[in-house]
């Protein structure tokens, strides 16, 4: 899965003449968390958070509450945004885990998504919890099943072998090393149109390999 | 992720300033699209769909305002912007395409230079990286040989390529949202089909917002999520595509499913019921339900009270009182609506009409030394080639085909406004292919022409009992004393009455026009009336009436039709006879139930899987003719249709022959000749396209 496959397409944007009032509206009523500022030709400028509304006092020549008042109404998008040359970005061609490593180490909630300089997409927190979802098949129904394989060639093509025989139809698929066991991999596998005891039946019979969890997933 | 709809309007109202006062064209319009959706407006013409689209880009001109609501873009309202803000969003995330491809394109610059100034002056982007993301989009659009139409001129390519390179134009910015006001009308039903597909493509990949605006129920079924039925100024029915078509709430919607001409198996359950009366105009309508006097269930309260769109209990909003009430499955037609009975001399008389091997070449004029010499070899556009029919007396004979594939050359050959370039042509003993200019009248008075488009076919300057008189007078049919009798009773057989004989052609409605010239093509009595394309100009009410009233007409004076549409399923309804043409041949033929049935000429089980089917829950079909129609100039060897016949694989060898040899008629019996080198058997063996 790549970015371009999970990322929100038609992001709402800002032009750079809007007033910051306006953008911190626009996004409270769209119930957004991000708002990429753009240019001509959706050019990347900049970069709201709710963050990027945060006043600060020293900006300000006093307190009181009309010069806030005025201090606000002059202020733009321009003013508030991240610049783009601080806001990292992130190319469609990417993958889906090399953007999510990128927001992890950098602690982002959002990147947009960048090619050629124009904003044509936005990568949120939430549009990689839903690839993760999606890459599980979540809302669909079928069986999980948990292997525990040795790692060393073959082991998985053992599985798949027996998922063939069954002629079984698979949905999903997802592997990593076990935690604290080293030399082993877990795989799950989500089955669709089978039985639990049916699954567990057949593949607690998989020379070497051990089912660790296995349930219905909806 | 945000879920907020990237178009949301509301209430919205727009009027016209005139002279008289401010024109309501619009009124209380609200709906929402969500990303990826495609949602439909849909509506006789005049009923205010394309006025909604330019509220929304502000295209309403000098005299057009947004009297009250909201329009809101991406959670941004869209009214009370600068101009140089609204300039900005339709560059960049807002794209339109329009109904005729050749109104959008530049005729005196190359397509590359249009497409790639979108990028170049939007975007900055350099003239290679532009020409790429250009030839990258064509692709993207089943153009082939992309980098060639860039160096070409509109007027190079046809109009189906000139709609696929509008398309490409508006999405080379990637917009959120796209509004298409008839973007296929004008095009083929082949490449409709192919445009259509592309457009639900498009959409899937894209996730592109789009607002369809169509007159055409088929359209939407096969392309929309969601759909907004508007009448006069109002939308009067807003509902999933599938609940609309299962289940009409209101009474313009369910008048409308039934005007539709569909392709049943049988005559019979295919009667076309057309709504009576017509739109109100923006300037007079009723003060309580816009749709009370043509409605069938109106009750006092209709006439008083507006209804309001509300939502009713199966998820459907509805504008009408009573829509609890109405249940379409117990309506029945009203006396004066009722269909005539079916045709029941299916082969009538003795043919009065004889075609045997007729032809029309167009030579075309070389533009070298030698041609202009005369030395060089003669070219000729083969319009006609060989027509072989026959049409009975009191008979109707469909003739079909895409755009190009001499249905009028056919006509005009017939009623001499062509002379024909060899073959045979009879007509109750009058040979047709004589000197034109010898044609007598009583042959003129027999052989009459009814035109597609009925405003250029009157003129403006007289009236309409003028009209009518005139080829009274000419022909001499009545005496001199007779004729203003005899023009009322022909304006009484096509349902007009007398109160029109004194009205100018510009206060008729479009139907109205054309009725006059059903009339006019009347008023010598004759016996043939060939018909180019008569309702494809009209909405699918007015054409119910109008395909209704020809029929009456027929019945009544015994009248033999020559009747050309590109609309499969009008020529169904009203034909006896069906005879398909590709580049000039004419390549199955018969009677009008067995063209729609098994076994189908290849083009036509083609052109009949190209129909959008106005029922969501057809199966698509997948059927599609790859590219353009050939050149009549070169017609291909062999069988014409080869290039692109999707049946070709089916013959030994890839279908060698069929570039090789002319292909056989083939006898399907009842009269019934496809012309095709694929054995009958086969043929039959394919599965029908489901309608």
């Amino acid at each position: 899965m790549l970015v371009r496959d999970c990322m929100t397409r038609h992001p709402i944007v800002a032009p750079p003449t809007m007033l910051a009032a306006e953008a911190q509206h626009l996004m409270h009523e769209s119930d957004i968390r991000h708002l990429p500022v753009v240019g001509d030709g959706k050019r990347l400028l900049g970069l709201l958070d709710r963050l990027s509304f945060a006043l600060d006092p020293g900006a300000l020549p006093s307190l009181d509450m009309w010069e806030i008042a005025r201090h606000l109404s002059r202020l733009s998008v321009i003013d508030v945004m991240t610049p783009a040359e601080r806001v990292a970005t992130i190319s469609p061609d990417r993958s889906v885990e090399r953007a999510a490593r990128r927001m992890t180490e950098q602690k982002l909630s959002c990147l947009p998504v960048v090619e050629g300089g124009v904003v044509v997409g936005l990568l949120t927190k939430a549009d990689l919890l839903n690839a993760f979802q999606v890459l599980m098949e979540l809302p669909a129904e079928g069986v999980r099943v948990t292997m525990r394989m040795p790692d060393r060639p073959g082991e998985f093509a053992k599985l798949t072998a027996v998922l063939g025989r069954q002629a079984w139809s698979v949905m999903a698929i997802g592997a990593y090393p076990t935690p604290r066991r080293e030399g082993f991999y877990d795989a799950v596998v989500k089955i669709c149109g089978i039985s639990m005891d049916e699954a567990r039946a057949v593949l607690s019979q998989v020379q070497g390999q051990e089912v660790v969890d296995i349930r219905d997933a909806w | 992720m945000s879920t907020a709809p990237v178009l949301k309007v509301e209430d919205l109202a727009v009027a016209y300033k005139t002279r008289g006062g401010d024109v309501p064209a619009i009124r209380d319009i609200s709906f929402e699209i969500a990303r990826g959706e495609t949602f439909g407006l849909v509506g006789e013409s005049g009923c205010g769909k394309s006025t909604t689209a330019w509220a929304i880009l502000n295209f309403l001109g000098p005299n057009g305002a947004v009297q009250h609501g909201r329009i809101q873009f991406q959670g941004q309202d869209l009214l009370g912007r600068t101009a140089d803000e609204l300039r900005r969003l339709r560059g960049d995330q807002i794209a339109m395409v329009y109904q005729d491809p050749m109104q959008a394109l530049n005729p005196s610059l190359r397509v590359g230079e249009q497409m790639k100034e979108v990028l170049t002056v939007h975007r900055g982007l350099s003239n290679a990286e532009a020409t790429r993301r250009c030839i990258a989009m064509l692709e993207r659009v089943y153009m082939p040989d992309p980098a060639g139409i860039l160096r070409r001129y509109p007027h190079q390519l046809s109009g189906g390529q000139q709609q696929r390179v509008v398309i490409a134009t508006a999405l080379l910015n990637d917009p959120a949202l796209l509004i298409m006001d008839e973007p296929t009308t004008a095009l083929d039903v082949t490449v409709e089909a192919a445009v259509l597909d592309l457009i639900a493509e498009l959409r899937r990949d894209l996730d592109t917002a789009i607002l369809l605006i169509t007159h055409n129920l088929g359209v939407i079924a096969r392309t929309c999520d969601r759909v907004g039925v508007m009448y006069a100024g109002e939308l009067v029915e807003r509902a999933a595509v599938a609940d609309l078509f299962a289940d009409p709430q209101h009474p313009y919607t369910q008048g409308l499913l039934r005007a539709l001409p569909r392709l049943g198996a049988d005559k019979a359950d295919s009667a076309l019921y057309p709504i009576r009366g017509r739109v109100p105009p923006p300037g007079n309508r009723p003060p309580g339900c816009l749709f009370a006097p043509r409605c069938d269930y109106t009750q006092e309260r209709c006439r008083v009270e507006r209804p309001a769109l509300r939502p009713l209990p199966n998820g459907t909003c509805a504008r009408c009182h009573f829509a609890e009430q109405i249940d379409p499955a117990a309506w029945t037609p009203r006396a004066d609506l009722a269909p005539p009975p079916s045709q029941t001399a299916a082969d009538g008389g003795a043919p009065i009409l004889a075609a045997a091997g007729l032809k029309k070449y167009y030579p075309l004029p070389g533009d070298s030394l030698r041609d202009v010499l005369g030395l060089g070899q003669k070219r000729f556009v083969h319009a006609l080639e060989d027509a072989t029919f026959a049409v009975g007396r009191g008979t109707t004979l469909g003739v079909v085909g895409e755009s190009g594939s001499g249905k009028s050359t056919l006509v005009k050959t017939l009623i001499g406004l062509e002379a024909s370039s060899g073959g045979e042509a009879t007509f109750l003993g009058f040979d047709l292919t004589d000197d034109l200019a010898g044609r007598d009248a009583a042959l003129i008075r027999e052989l009459q022409m009814v035109f597609q488009n009925p405003d250029a076919t009157m003129n403006p300057a007289y009236t309409v009992g003028y009209q009518l008189a005139r080829p009274l007078r000419r022909l001499g049919v009545v005496p001199k004393s007779q004729v203003r009798a005899e023009v009322i009773r022909l304006l009484e057989a096509v349902r007009l009455g007398e109160g029109y004989l004194d009205r100018l052609p510009r206060q008729l409605s479009g139907g109205e026009k054309q009725r006059v010239g059903i009339a006019r093509a009347l008023a010598s009595r004759p016996e043939l009336v060939l018909c180019d394309e008569p309702v494809s100009a009209l909405d699918v009410s007015v054409q119910a009436a109008l395909l209704n009233l020809l029929l009456d007409v027929q019945r009544e004076f015994g009248t033999t039709l020559v009747f050309i549409a590109h609309d499969l399923s009008v020529v169904r309804y009203i034909s006896d006879q069906v005879a398909v043409m590709y580049l000039g041949e004419i390549v199955d033929i018969g009677p009008a139930e067995a063209i729609y049935a098994p076994p189908y000429h290849p083009y036509t089980e083609a052109l009949l899987s190209a129909i959008p089917v106005p029922d969501p829950t057809a199966p698509p079909q997948r059927i599609r003719l790859a590219g353009p129609a050939p050149s009549a100039v070169d017609p291909p060897s062999g069988c014409r249709f080869h290039t692109r016949c999707p049946r070709r694989h089916l013959l030994p060898d890839g279908g060698r022959i069929c570039e090789a040899d002319a292909p056989p008629w083939r006898d399907a019996g009842d009269g019934h000749r496809i012309l095709c080198h694929i054995p009958l058997a086969t043929l039959r063996a394919l599965p029908p396209p489901a309608h």
